[in-house]
């Protein structure tokens, strides 16, 4: 009898498919940032954009549902640098997120509507 | 999945083509179709998957990635995929780089070379059109060039990142980005369509 047989009977599975639990080497890496929509107004955001090196920011003036800003982020375009997260501690943080494979282009391209300018 | 019989079912771009059937009666059935035909591929590619890198202009730390892929801790062979040096025998077209203009028609030429089924993947923001725009020296993009199926984002994508995107390009893990708003704070929304 084969002897990878008897072997693999007495030791079973040995290898794993892709993680089923988080990687813990994952923890470590940039990712691309999350938007706290609340605490960004347009001008804020318009910082961000002249900010942002990789054209993955911008700003879309009277988009949003209620006539408001809307901040369009492209998170395929993001290099996940943190210039943004330097720029605005606290309303702009990692995500967290690196499992980013998309089948459409559009899928990448998140409208995140901002908070109305205080007067 | 952009074989030859597959050019209308899903990718972006010019190179896509037309699509079949313009009636409207027509277009559930292509649809039906079309999601047949990705099941029927996704079960061959199952277990066994031979993938081409292709750099179009990278800055080669998208490379060092994809290697480490390769490398025990990663270690994609265990599912079933593996690296081949000749586009002939290639089922995934795995492109890095922004597709600089000197060598789109190489990039073309490769993706003609491999036998269909086949499936292109962009990896990298550079090849998803983020850090150069278009101009005299870049297509500004694989997407102008190829028909991409699955598009993978970092700066670079690392290892695990592109292990997700080959499982998704396989139909073997489901798509999680579509469903992310990267608003702090806020729930996974549905998955479109």
């Amino acid at each position: 009898m084969p002897m990878w047989f008897a072997r693999g009977l007495r030791r079973g599975i040995v290898t794993t498919r892709y993680p089923a639990r988080p990687e813990p080497s994952a923890a470590g890496l940039p990712t691309p940032p999350a938007f706290d929509a609340q605490r960004i107004d347009a001008a804020l955001a318009d910082r961000l954009c002249e900010l942002c090196p990789s054209r993955a920011l911008r700003l879309v003036k009277g988009d949003g549902e209620a006539g408001g800003d809307v901040l369009v982020f492209d998170v395929g375009a993001c290099t996940a640098c943190g210039r943004c997260q330097e720029a605005a501690p606290g309303a702009v943080t990692a995500s967290g997120e690196f499992e980013l494979a998309a089948t459409a282009r559009g899928h990448l391209v998140k409208r995140i509507p901002l908070a109305e300018a205080r007067p | 999945m952009s074989g030859n019989d597959m050019a209308a079912s899903g990718g972006a771009g010019p190179a896509t083509g037309p699509a079949l059937g313009g009636r409207a009666g027509e277009a559930g059935q292509e649809q039906r179709v079309a999601a047949e035909l990705r099941a029927r591929v996704a079960r061959q590619f199952g277990r066994s998957l031979h993938i081409r890198t292709l750099d179009t202009g990278s800055c080669a730390v998208c490379e060092q990635e994809i290697r480490l892929l390769a490398a025990p801790h990663y270690d994609l062979h265990r599912l079933g995929f593996f690296f081949t040096p000749a586009p002939r025998h290639a089922d995934l077209l795995m492109v890095t780089g922004p597709m600089i203009r000197a060598f789109g028609v190489a990039a073309r030429k490769t993706f003609d070379a491999m036998p269909g089924p086949k499936i292109v993947v962009a990896t990298g923001a550079c090849a998803l059109g983020g850090v150069y725009p278009a101009d005299a020296f870049t297509h500004g993009g694989v997407g102008e060039v190829l028909p991409v199926d699955v598009w993978i984002p970092g700066c670079p994508p690392s290892p695990l990142a592109l292990l997700q995107g080959l499982l998704v390009a396989v139909d073997r893990l489901a798509e999680k980005v579509a469903g992310l708003t990267f608003i702090a704070g806020a729930q996974p929304g549905e998955v479109p369509e």
